[in-house]
């Protein structure tokens, strides 16, 4: 659970740099602030997430390109929403819509990447 | 790790817009599944693909707001792709882009006056009598689709032939799967795959032939990649296809074929398979004949072999060069072949071809003679694109040839069969079949067509060389009548937009690839004054009948006068064509009542002759005695297989010699290059729904051309250039992708864009196959240039302006 922690914190860091490092050249109108994420204006949102995580995350973007959800294509939006809503760490409810039988069943202490680890999807870690 | 501003925005130059004009994306997005929110579950099927994914919709003090999937369902087991989990969205009132009330104008390049829905059906019955009563009967016509409730196209269709005596009658599906109606009937008797989804799970061989599967059908994809990481040295993919698509990626071997060689290929596979003694001696005995020509003349197993035998592996991996070897050819025939149960799983590559039909004679033909067929995991399967192609429109007579539940127009003790039942004169159908969908449009544009109506569809954008057929759909001598949930290309045309329900606004049912009938019952209320097009059809129905002073037309809606329209008319209707239309035919549903398939997670799959077949799931494995009751029913011996279907009379399969034959046109030095277009896994068809969902439109906003590497460096383009794609037709603009997909010498446009620039079936032909006159879509020659580095592009979705 801590490695998870500090995987994401790691990720917001790099958003949070990205966001900076690119705030001075930014003169775009229209730019919304979306927590979780990067602001983009509403012309830059009309980017596949992959498009820069393939760069920016790399790779998060090879653990995902190379598991089941990366091969069936479950894409990045299917499970962390779109820029008006998007989670970070997405809510488990999302996880339910594919997955609602072994949500059902699943421990309700846990989270269900705490066995079945974001982007690679193992069966069980 | 980061990304530099400069870089960020050079790579998404060609990606953004300067303004949203034209689309209505509701940046209040809802977000994504409310699931837990969810104060009821109501089930359904997904709306977005031929799959049949059974999900349940998540409603809220009466709003949708989550679907998820049904875990006990056969045909996704609890999975559902991107567009399945979404389409929520277009819900009751969730988006502000739905039409709400009926629109008019007299003249097309008048903007549209609201007006009331007596006003509306008056008008539509007075145009629809007025060119009758001046141009005669055939002068009218509908236009359906595969997303229609079988409801809908039964209803439809029962006024446009007992009411308005036309057999002018056609639906979208003659677009996608009208060649494989085509094969299952000439190779085994009877339309309709022999087996379902279950083989994907036993299959030890799969053959991927002209489907790019991951993306179209994404879901079925799912179950087949899981079967083969569970079994990778076992069981074996094959993907042929002239494009590297992400259905390759689970591909043990990928045979890349110039298009419209696929002939040859298959050709060459059965070589192998004959001159290696591969095939199965005492199958071919028992079930199977030769035949050949028009004339359908049967021929002996030493004439096949003399005319497969000019199909070597040698010559084959000439004609259809790409990655082709005659090795990859042998290894293909022998995994098909030899493994414990193949299936073959093919769509619009194989269909939409000038010769489709052949090339799915030609697939049957490998299962035929290796006896590939009627065990587990083996299957002749064709999926289907759209979610109710198979059940409204190739069962339900939503097409000009044929008549409920398999019936041919021509064949008068079928039709005279279909007026009893109607309890109309005999003689009222007419003998002869009406426009099939090219012709129809021809027919539109020569101005024979005086009144059209257009449901659930945009031909405007979806027929190849569209502009063609515009110019007709815009003449003002040609009254055309819209039914849809949003504007499209097709609505721009319009004289009447007549707003409909939508998926879970209604109730009917959807009859999937895999020939099983599920229902969907109304969650939500539909906005504004939307209505279910039952509804529509017989207010509109009884109106003609005044018009035309017809009892007739009446006659044909009577069952269903004062039905309430949410559930109890559709019930009636389906009551109407399941126990009387269907019973003692090849797709008997009587055993499938709304009681039964209520009952069932996943539906019916017919045959299902009595309720108990039904309750049990009906029919997984049609012809096998034991398993399908009809197969004992119609038993005329002890052997375990029946082939009963209606078209061989002989009870045999038929194993066709058809040579290779190419496309209609081909690259020359004016037009050098193959164009294919399809599908990408965000949109569906037109994108009218798909485009108005901010994650699917976001995933993928733009058509774009895909260019193989090599053909982009001869001609000096980079990725985001702006090509324009040139045939002897048409011009569009699209941003490249550069990209090891399509072969050298070919390149692929997404379809779904709405944007004049970069709506390519301006470009595509509108050549057809001589024999299911499906268009072939899929191969013409273009040319192409870089008209400029990467520019700013704007999303197009189409609005209608009052």
């Amino acid at each position: 659970m801590r490695r998870f922690k500090l995987k994401y914190l790691f990720i917001f860091l790099a958003f949070a740099a990205f966001t900076a490092c690119t705030a001075g050249a930014k003169n775009s109108v229209n730019t919304i602030t979306t927590k979780g994420h990067p602001a983009l204006d509403a012309q830059e949102k009309l980017t596949p997430c992959a498009t820069c995580h393939k760069d920016v995350t790399p790779d998060i973007y090879k653990e995902w390109y190379d598991s089941v959800h990366g091969i069936a294509n479950v894409k990045c939006f299917q499970c962390h929403g779109t820029y008006e809503d998007f989670a970070t760490v997405p809510k488990e409810s999302s996880c339910a819509t594919c997955h609602n039988e072994q949500f059902k069943k699943k421990p309700k202490n846990k989270a269900c990447w705490s066995c079945h680890p974001a982007h690679h999807f193992y069966i069980h870690k | 790790m980061g990304l530099s501003r400069r870089e960020f925005l050079k790579r998404t130059a060609a990606l953004t817009a300067a303004s949203y004009v034209g689309i209505n994306l509701p940046f209040d997005n809802k977000g994504t599944s409310h699931a837990a929110d969810a104060d009821s579950w109501h089930k359904g099927t997904c709306r977005l693909c031929g799959a049949g994914c059974r999900l349940e919709l998540g409603v809220k003090n009466g709003k949708a707001v989550a679907l998820r999937g049904i875990a006990d369902s056969r045909t996704n087991k609890g999975y559902l792709c991107m567009k399945g989990m979404l389409f929520y969205k277009l819900m009751g009132n969730n988006h502000p882009d739905r039409l709400k009330k009926p629109l008019y104008r007299a003249r097309k390049d008048q903007p549209f006056k609201e007006i009331s829905w007596d006003e509306a059906l008056d008008i539509a019955a007075k145009e629809f009598a007025k060119a009758v009563k001046k141009y005669g009967n055939n002068s009218v016509a509908y236009y359906g689709s595969g997303q229609a409730l079988t409801e809908e196209t039964y209803l439809f269709q029962k006024v446009m032939r007992g009411g308005l005596r036309t057999n002018n009658v056609e639906g979208n599906p003659r677009l996608c799967m009208a060649s494989a109606v085509g094969g299952y009937l000439t190779s085994f008797g009877a339309d309709e795959p022999i087996g379902s989804y279950t083989n994907f799970e036993r299959a030890h061989c799969f053959f991927i032939i002209g489907s790019n599967t991951a993306e179209a059908h994404p879901v079925l994809f799912r179950r087949i990649m899981r079967r083969k990481l569970d079994n990778k040295d076992t069981v074996k993919v094959i993907n042929a296809d002239p494009r590297v698509s992400p259905t390759s990626r689970i591909a043990d071997l990928h045979l890349q074929f110039e298009p419209g060689t696929d002939l040859a290929l298959l050709n060459a596979m059965a070589h192998v398979i004959v001159f290696e003694k591969l095939y199965d001696e005492s199958f071919l005995r028992d079930y199977a004949v030769f035949r050949m020509g028009k004339d359908k003349k049967q021929v002996s197993f030493e004439k096949y072999k003399e005319f497969i035998k000019d199909y070597t592996p040698e010559k084959a991996a000439s004609i259809c060069k790409g990655n082709i070897t005659p090795e990859k050819i042998r290894q293909a025939a022998y995994w098909f072949a030899k493994s414990e149960g193949t299936m073959s799983i093919w769509t619009m590559g194989i269909n939409q071809r000038k010769r489709g039909v052949w090339a799915n004679n030609l697939i049957h033909n490998l299962h035929i003679l290796t006896g590939q067929l009627c065990k587990p995991g083996a299957d002749s399967f064709s999926l289907t694109g759209q979610p109710n192609a198979c059940g409204g429109v190739r069962e339900g007579g939503g097409l000009c040839h044929i008549l409920p539940a398999h019936r041919l127009v021509k064949k008068d003790k079928l039709r005279h069969e279909v007026e009893r039942l109607w309890g109309i004169p005999e003689g009222r159908i007419p003998p002869k079949p009406g426009y099939h969908t090219i012709a129809m449009f021809e027919a539109v544009n020569q101005g024979k067509i005086k009144a059209i109506w257009i449901n659930c569809t945009s031909p405007a954008q979806s027929l190849p060389n569209c502009d063609k057929y515009r110019k007709g759909m815009r003449r003002d001598d040609v009254f055309l009548v819209v039914t849809d949930i949003f504007p499209t290309k097709t609505t721009e045309l319009a004289n009447l937009v007549l707003p409909t329900a939508f998926h879970f606004e209604k109730t009917g049912v959807y009859g999937c690839t895999e020939r099983r009938s599920q229902l969907t019952v109304k969650a939500v209320d539909a906005p504004g004054e939307a209505k279910p097009e039952v509804w529509i059809v017989r207010e509109w129905a009884l109106r003609l009948a005044k018009e035309l002073n017809d009892p007739v037309i009446k006659k044909c809606v009577e069952p269903f006068i004062g039905k309430e329209p949410d559930y109890e008319l559709p019930k009636a209707i389906w009551d109407e064509y399941s126990q009387k239309l269907t019973k003692g035919r090849d797709n008997d549903l009587s055993g499938a009542t709304y009681e039964v398939l209520k009952q069932l997670p996943d539906g019916v799959q017919w045959p299902a002759p009595t309720k108990e077949w039904a309750l049990k799931g009906g029919t997984d494995i049609k012809f096998v005695r034991g398993l399908d009751p009809l197969a004992d029913k119609h038993a005329k011996d002890q052997k375990p297989f029946q082939f009963y279907g209606p078209a061989h009379p002989d009870r045999k399969l038929w194993v066709w010699l058809r040579p290779q034959k190419g496309p209609e046109e081909m690259p020359d030095s004016e037009y050098p290059f193959y164009l294919s277009t399809g599908r990408v896994i965000d949109h569906w068809h037109t994108s009218s729904m798909t485009g108005r969902i901010p994650e699917l439109m976001r995933a993928n906003p733009y058509a774009y051309v895909e260019i193989n590497p090599k053909d982009a460096e001869k001609l000096g383009i980079k990725p985001g250039d702006m090509v324009e794609v040139v045939s002897r037709r048409g011009r569009n603009v699209l941003p490249a992708k550069v990209y090891v997909g399509p072969c050298e010498g070919m390149v692929f446009v997404y379809w779904h864009d709405q944007a004049e620039d970069r709506m390519i079936n301006r470009v595509t032909k509108d050549a057809f196959d001589p024999g299911s006159k499906e268009p072939e879509f899929k191969i013409c020659a273009c040319r192409i240039r870089k008209v400029s580095g990467p520019k700013p592009l704007k999303p197009f979705l189409v609005e209608l302006k009052t």
